[in-house]
């Protein structure tokens, strides 16, 4: 009798649980439910498509696929030239020479400007502005000052006016000119973008740090190491975190300036997916390097993770 | 009750009359997707297009002007399943839009025969896939040799030089090493006319196989011929030299360049036809093509379209605003026939030559420039490198 009273109880308290956790959700539904459908709609339902896709032979007209596995990866991977391997190394290599100027030179113009008194705007917008200008006039501005002949404004600037080469060089055209002037346009459209994000910070360190180490005899090159960058790490991994899943995005300055030549050697993954799909039309292929750069940003953000660990969300 | 089936027989007749009337009253819409120029596109909006719904007064057209990459916004459109009903595009990609099944082959729709007799048969080839048409040439270019008459003084020519090898001995002597002669860049629409020149060849007539006339030794000889111009300076690669661009360098430093006809002529820079090498002049054909899509639901009208697009009416009123025709009467007409620069392009059109026609003409336009920048650029062997793009373009046309 005890034994079933006892039952009884614990379907009670059961069922009065499950009856608190529904209301709980049918409370939570109202606000949660449309972000769900959007995420669905439009993040959930096109991963899975372009998934299927690039395990697919796709007929666009018809909208019609051919299942074939993992042809579109092989087939990448085994192209000539090595396309998929050249944009891989270049969007690393944009990752790894962009990030470290985009994180000193925002830092630093975040510190100048913070310590302003007056001005404070009018440079903050300065440095901004390359962040909102588009990509496009940015592009052209930058394919017209590299030009290849005299016509070019850094040509004329290095052996017309200052003669510091002999002869015109035509950056554009050549693997690693063309790579650097992609990785300058990314550091100098992106540092406005870091600074906003470390003049917020700046805002969260307290001012007695400043004041007790100024009484101590701290100056300014020592303040900066020991007490404002070490503040700013959280704000670091976040800028760092951003520019580097951000840097397997960079499509359009390739797009505007050099089309991936020569010989795809200055091509990126976004690039290339562009040129199978639109050009080429390998939509299969161009699927499939859709989810090559979502297995790298997840690698990356993986290691990442490991790297900088965090601990109750703090960089150590 | 006889009285509510008189009313009901009075409302379906007067219904039926109504439909019949709305039917008379609504015109068919052609949408017509094209990339006409500043200068053409009012000439599309304001003359031809009235011209046509004069005369077919059934129906119009919206003619939408496209501007950026056009090539992307048919695909997303032919993805997206909503498409024009006909379109002027680039004659290098028809056959790939008939490879997709984005177009319909035109050679089965009536009245295709006696166009397909009345265009240029150049251009009208660039519509040809596994046998079938699937456009109509729309208009027509190619390029022909841009000349700086005081530049070609200097180099003892009174005029276009008549041949390219005395024009080379003559910059090899009169102006050693300063470039008279110049290109913009590696790629098909640039390097083609030179290696044609110089006597290479790509494929077979069928563009079926490009072993053994790309690698052959005629093609291998024709690129050292321009490696040898090049070394010489005489001939400039503007992405690989980092000389200044051709339409620039023109009015200054080179004599010479080879260029379509929308370059801006002048009397001190005039057009001419590309001195031959060997006895013979070779240039590339351009232009555009008209297609109907599969997706369109007026394919009969979009047809009415293109064919009055082909009427001399229609191909003489954009020649005037510089569209070259792609119909033979026009070629023939006096407008042409005395016009100095039309003259000239219509003269080299004879010797022109189409790219390799291809639904893969995109992956074959990397090879070439991929080939030619490990020519150019890394100083590759010319044979192994054009025996290498050969296999690889054999295995491209295969598919």
């Amino acid at each position: 009798m005890v034994a079933m009273d006892a039952r009884a109880a614990v379907k009670r308290a059961r069922l009065s649980i499950r009856r608190k956790r529904l209301r709980g959700l049918a409370i939570a539904a109202p606000f949660v439910l449309p972000g769900f459908a959007l995420a669905c709609v439009f993040t959930l339902y096109p991963t899975l498509f372009n998934i299927r896709v690039s395990l697919s032979s796709y007929h666009i007209v018809q909208r019609s696929m051919t299942w074939v596995g993992l042809e579109n990866f092989t087939e990448l991977f085994t192209d000539r030239g090595g396309r998929i391997s050249l944009a891989i190394r270049n969007n690393f290599l944009y990752a790894i020479v962009t990030t470290p100027f985009i994180l000193l030179f925002g830092l630093v113009f975040a510190v100048m400007i913070n310590s302003l008194k007056r001005f404070r705007v009018f440079f903050r917008t300065c440095f901004y502005l390359p962040v909102i200008t588009s990509w496009v006039i940015v592009g052209n501005v930058f394919a017209y000052m590299f030009n290849p002949g005299g016509a070019g404004l850094v040509n004329y600037a290095l052996v017309d006016i200052l003669g510091i080469m002999e002869d015109y060089v035509p950056w554009l055209q050549r693997t690693w000119t063309a790579n650097a002037v992609i990785w300058i346009l990314g550091i100098w459209k992106n540092i406005g973008w870091s600074m906003i994000v470390y003049l917020a910070g700046l805002q969260g360190v307290p001012a007695d740090l400043y004041e007790a180490s100024g009484i101590e005899g701290a100056g300014r090159a020592r303040q900066f190491i020991s007490i404002t960058a070490p503040m700013l790490k959280n704000t670091t991994f976040y800028v760092l975190v951003n520019m580097i899943i951000g840097s397997f995005g960079v499509f359009v300055q390739v797009l505007m300036l050099t089309g991936g030549n020569p010989r795809g050697t200055t091509s990126v993954l976004q690039y290339l997916l562009y040129d199978k799909s639109f050009n080429l039309f390998e939509f299969g292929q161009g699927a499939a390097i859709g989810v090559i750069t979502a297995i790298l940003v997840l690698i990356t953000t993986i290691v990442m993770n490991r790297v900088f660990r965090t601990e109750g969300g703090r960089v150590e | 009750m006889k009285k509510v089936f008189t009313i009901a027989l009075a409302l379906i007749t007067l219904a039926s009359f109504r439909c019949n009337a709305s039917a008379e009253e609504t015109p068919v819409t052609i949408t017509f997707w094209h990339t006409y120029g500043d200068a053409e596109a009012p000439v599309i909006d304001e003359l031809i297009v009235p011209m046509f719904e004069a005369v077919n007064p059934g129906l119009k057209v919206e003619a939408v002007r496209q501007s950026g990459d056009f090539n992307q916004m048919l695909v997303a459109a032919l993805g997206a399943g909503v498409v024009p009903d006909a379109a002027r595009v680039d004659i290098t990609k028809t056959s790939a839009y008939a490879k997709l099944g984005g177009i319909v082959a035109m050679d089965e729709i009536e009245g295709f025969a006696a166009l397909k007799d009345a265009v240029l048969e150049g251009p009208l080839s660039t519509n040809l896939w596994n046998g079938r048409y699937y456009g109509l040439p729309l208009n027509t270019s190619c390029k022909a040799a841009v000349v700086n008459l005081e530049q070609m003084r200097a180099l003892g020519f009174n005029g276009a030089p008549a041949t390219m090898e005395e024009f080379i001995a003559a910059a090899m002597e009169k102006a050693p090493g300063e470039y008279k002669l110049s290109v913009s860049g590696l790629g098909d629409w640039d390097m083609y006319p030179y290696f044609w020149l110089f006597g290479g060849a790509l494929t077979d007539e069928g563009f079926t196989k490009a072993s053994g006339y790309l690698d052959s030794a005629a093609s291998v000889d024709a690129i050292k011929a321009i490696q040898q111009m090049h070394d010489g300076g005489v001939f400039t690669i503007r992405d690989v030299d980092g000389t200044p661009d051709a339409w620039d360098g023109i009015n200054s430093q080179y004599a010479m360049f080879f260029e379509g006809p929308w370059y801006p002529f002048s009397d001190s820079v005039v057009p001419a036809t590309i001195p031959s090498y060997n006895g013979r002049s070779v240039s590339i054909v351009g232009g555009e093509n008209i297609v109907i899509f599969s997706g369109s639901d007026e394919k009969e009208a979009a047809f009415t379209f293109a064919r009055f697009m082909l009427s001399e009416e229609a191909q003489l009123k954009l020649l005037e605003v510089g569209v070259l025709p792609a119909l033979k009467s026009c070629v023939e007409s006096e407008a042409v026939r005395n016009d100095p620069k039309w003259s000239v392009y219509m003269n080299q059109l004879s010797s022109a030559k189409s790219r390799i026609l291809t639904p893969q003409a995109s992956t074959v336009e990397q090879l070439w420039s991929d080939a030619m920048s490990m020519i150019f650029l890394e100083g590759a062997d010319v044979w192994e490198t054009l025996a290498m793009t050969a296999a690889e373009i054999d295995y491209e046309l295969a598919k």
